[in-house]
């Protein structure tokens, strides 16, 4: 009777088998990572969202496939002398995805919509920069004080609280994109057909956008997958066209395994440590900063320890930002000579083999975090003797931990750009910013930021790389490594193009 | 048994309150908030944020506002999936998880119970021995082992299973049902095995076989019985476990049950969704455990709830 159960069970099993494979036609499938935290265009947050959200609608500006920017539902815009004044001339062919024309008051919605106080926007700050927009979400004025008008059906004026040369790109954001009311309506290139909580979000063409005969592809599926392995497993099921990322470690064996699709790109993104400078010992203590610095060995820890790609870091701002260099120029002297120098500089601080410091390095659960703490950890009692207690903290609590800053010493930090400009990553150490978890507190920092916003071209991008020299000369943080975007593309899909920005708009992609 | 019913599902409100009261006051124990994120919100917003979800007010009135929601059975907005209610979410998750969950106990059923008397009625001999060790495997190789490993052989290497995913199709539920059934079908088989071999030295079934019973007649109604209470009480918390979704099983194929949200939302400090996925959890145990009462009040004769049907 046994025998006979387990040929049934076999039989079963051999009827359901169906080799999945991606199904034939213009549906693109393409790993999302987590699930987003929303749809919403004010309420969105995160990187997966924002993937989807860049794909359902478009802004007064959008990105082309190299990432770069092009005219969206604005056909053309103009500047006014004092650059205080934005004036968008929106593209009449603009059109909901229910036929109803795009107008600038739908902006004008969007926006007084993200700036109110009870919408709960995350990422209204974006929205600083314009006029009366802080006063408006701290509730401290109505919506008339916002500078943002409707000129005419397809006219939009904008008014900023100063000049802002990166306001195009800030325009390629969710929260800055029109608004239809609470109907689900879309303005870009997709429109949503289904979704399924931590399984999948289902696209499809969108024909009455304004470009629609420009897309090929007919539907767009995105698969929720927060495992970089399973995410693996799915693509080399044949399930996925494009994975998300892919795991941590094993670049070696995928390169074999896939060749030329896997795409490992620079990316506009930093990693550092950050020290805390109010409290003991880092406070008031550059010659320790920078004996920690220097023994660090970043060829090694990028190309042994993480193996991804990653590429050493001596810099904060990633190299291919508009007005820094293409290549970070690095520390010309050999690993032995900065040893040599770190030794000297840990004496100087107080410290020796006899009297050492100990120090916490604090960092969230993730398997390239541990790899990274635990090789600096050795090069710090290798060429310092150093004693590091690593402290790996559930995600919530050591991003609790790191903004209290009462008990951190040294902190894992990062950052990846919001839009092109460096400004954007420079923020983080302003005496004022909600992001700076550094403590460091520096007034000649502050003055050369406050005067780059009052610069422009040339000028501003000088007193912008002052400010960051400023940041590496006090050695506020330790740069390890520049992050890379990582996707496995299959080869019949055609016009995905690596970019700095790892933005790949899904109306730009076929399938061959 | 009425009345003993009665009161059993009487006893599970205050339970189920202290289950609430419980777990409501300790997610908001744990350091950091629902919006606590890599880039730190500028006060004002957080304000506003706080504000939306009530966590600005004092927290014994969150906790009289969650009570009355509960009461409605509104389970709140999800903290993290901004565009869910903790209603939508487990509407949505738990058909999945309760599907898978409910095949992979019907095919440790199917299999376990079998196998493990059958190696009853050759206790020591080698077939016992070898379904023993196989069983012994089955439970001590986790299922994050086994998941990837079924997942290589079956749609990397063969292709002939997809590597995760939902949908209602048997193809995409082969994997994940047998993963979870693995170590069930295992502990299924040791439990049988283990109590068959006691009832079978009892002395009904040396009454039974010395009356001529058949001994086919003998194992199937007399004994077999009696031999599955053990199973039938490991089965109550069992089958609440596996039809809320395994974390492990969710995340590895992708599958959009409730199971993951039992994480996911303590991690993510998404208060609502940790309580709706505890209160459903909560709710499955007292109702299985009543359940497997129930069910050995029928298997043992010894066993009656009601007082009056104890005779003399």
């Amino acid at each position: 009777m046994l025998l006979r159960a387990v040929w049934f069970c076999l039989a079963f099993a051999l009827a359901i088998v169906s080799p999945p494979g991606l199904a034939g036609g213009q549906t693109l499938h393409r790993g999302l990572g987590p699930e987003p935290d929303a749809l919403d265009i004010h309420l969105a947050q995160s990187l997966s969202a924002l993937n989807v959200l860049r794909d359902l609608h478009e802004g007064l500006v959008t990105f082309d496939a190299r990432a770069e920017l092009i005219p969206g539902i604005a056909r053309a815009w103009t500047v006014s002398s004092d650059g205080r004044v934005w004036t968008f001339e929106l593209d009449e062919s603009a059109r909901w995805s229910d036929g109803t024309p795009i107008l600038a008051e739908h902006f004008v919605a969007g926006w007084q919509r993200a700036l109110a106080p009870a919408t709960g926007s995350p990422t209204v700050g974006l929205l600083d920069v314009v006029a009366g927009a802080r006063e408006r979400r701290t509730g401290q004025a109505g919506e008339n004080a916002v500078g943002i008008r409707a000129i005419a059906d397809h006219v939009l004026e904008v008014e900023l609280v100063r000049p802002v040369p990166w306001l195009a790109e800030l325009l390629t954001h969710p929260v800055t994109y029109p608004w239809p009311g609470e109907q689900a309506l879309f303005s870009g290139p997709f429109k949503l057909d289904g979704r399924v909580p931590g399984s999948h979000i289902m696209l499809s063409a969108n024909p009455r956008f304004r470009q629609a005969d420009r897309i090929e592809l007919q539907a767009v599926h995105w698969h929720v997958i927060e495992e970089p392995n399973v995410e693996l497993s799915r693509y080399r099921a044949g399930q996925l066209h494009i994975t998300e990322t892919i795991p941590p470690g094993r670049l070696g064996w995928l390169r074999e395994l896939f060749g030329d699709e896997l795409r490992i790109a620079p990316y506009l993104g930093s990693f550092f440590l950050v020290f805390n400078h109010q409290r003991a010992p880092f406070a008031d203590n550059l010659a320790l900063r920078r004996a920690l610095s220097l023994s660090i060995d970043r060829e090694l820890l990028t190309e042994r320890v993480l193996g991804a790609g990653e590429v050493p870091a001596w810099q904060l701002i990633p190299p291919g930002m508009p007005g820094w260099p293409a290549v970070d120029p690095g520390d010309p002297r050999s690993q032995a000579e900065r040893v040599a120098e770190a030794r000297q500089l840990y004496r100087q601080a107080g410290y020796s083999e006899r009297r050492p410091l100990r120090v916490e390095l604090r960092f969230n659960t993730s398997l390239a975090h541990r790899r990274m703490a635990a090789a600096v950890a050795a090069m710090w009692r290798e060429h310092l003797g150093v004693q590091t207690r690593q402290v790996n903290e559930e995600w919530k609590v050591f991003v609790a931990n790191r903004r209290q800053g009462r008990i951190t010493q040294v902190v894992r930090g990062g950052w990846i750009a919001d839009w092109r400009d460096a400004a954007n990553f420079l923020q983080l150490f302003e005496s004022d910013s909600p992001l700076n978890y550094s403590f460091w507190h520096d007034a000649e920092f502050d003055r050369l930021m406050a005067s780059a916003r009052e610069a422009n071209g040339q000028e501003r991008f000088d007193r912008l790389r002052a400010a960051e020299q400023r940041v590496l000369d006090q050695q506020v943080i330790i740069p390890l490594y520049y992050y890379v975007s990582r996707h496995l593309v299959h080869a019949d899909v055609e016009g995905f193009e690596d970019n700095l920005m790892d933005i790949h708009l899904s109306r730009w992609l076929a399938l061959r | 048994m009425l009345n003993f019913s009665l009161k059993r599902l009487a006893s599970a409100i205050p339970t189920l309150f202290l289950l609430i009261t419980f777990a409501f006051f300790l997610i908001r124990i744990a350091p950091g908030g629902p919006f606590d994120s890599e880039r730190a919100l500028p006060p004002e917003i957080e304000a506003n944020l706080a504000a939306k979800y009530h966590l600005d007010e004092p927290l014994l009135f969150q906790y009289g506002r969650y009570i009355w929601q509960i009461v409605r059975l509104d389970f709140g907005p999800s903290f993290h999936y901004l565009d869910w209610s903790v209603n939508d979410l487990i509407i949505q998750g738990a058909p999945v998880s309760f599907t898978l969950g409910a095949l992979a106990l019907l095919l440790a059923l199917m299999i376990g119970i079998p196998v493990g008397a059958w190696a009853a009625l050759r206790q020591n001999r080698p077939a016992d021995y070898s379904v023993m060790s196989i069983a012994m495997i089955g439970i001590s190789v986790p299922n994050f082992v086994m998941a990837p490993l079924l997942i290589l052989l079956f749609a990397i290497i063969l292709g002939w299973l997809p590597a995760g995913g939902w949908e209602y199709t048997p193809s995409r539920m082969v994997l994940p049902v047998i993963t979870l059934a693995l170590p069930m079908i295992a502990y299924i088989a040791r439990i049988t095995r283990g109590s068959m071999i006691e009832v079978l030295h009892s002395s009904f079934i040396r009454t039974a076989r010395a009356k001529g019973m058949p001994e086919k007649k003998v194992l199937i109604s007399h004994a077999l019985k009696p031999a599955l209470l053990p199973v039938i009480s490991y089965l109550g918390p069992a089958a609440a476990a596996i039809l809320t979704g395994s974390v492990v099983v969710e995340r590895i194929f992708t599958i959009p049950g409730v199971g993951s949200y039992f994480v996911q939302g303590a991690l993510n400090r998404d208060y609502t969704l940790v309580m709706g996925v505890v209160i459903l959890y909560g709710i499955l145990i007292i109702l299985f455990n009543f359940v497997v009462d129930l069910l050995y009040a029928w298997l043992d004769p010894r066993i009656r709830y009601d007082d009056a049907e104890v005779g003399p």
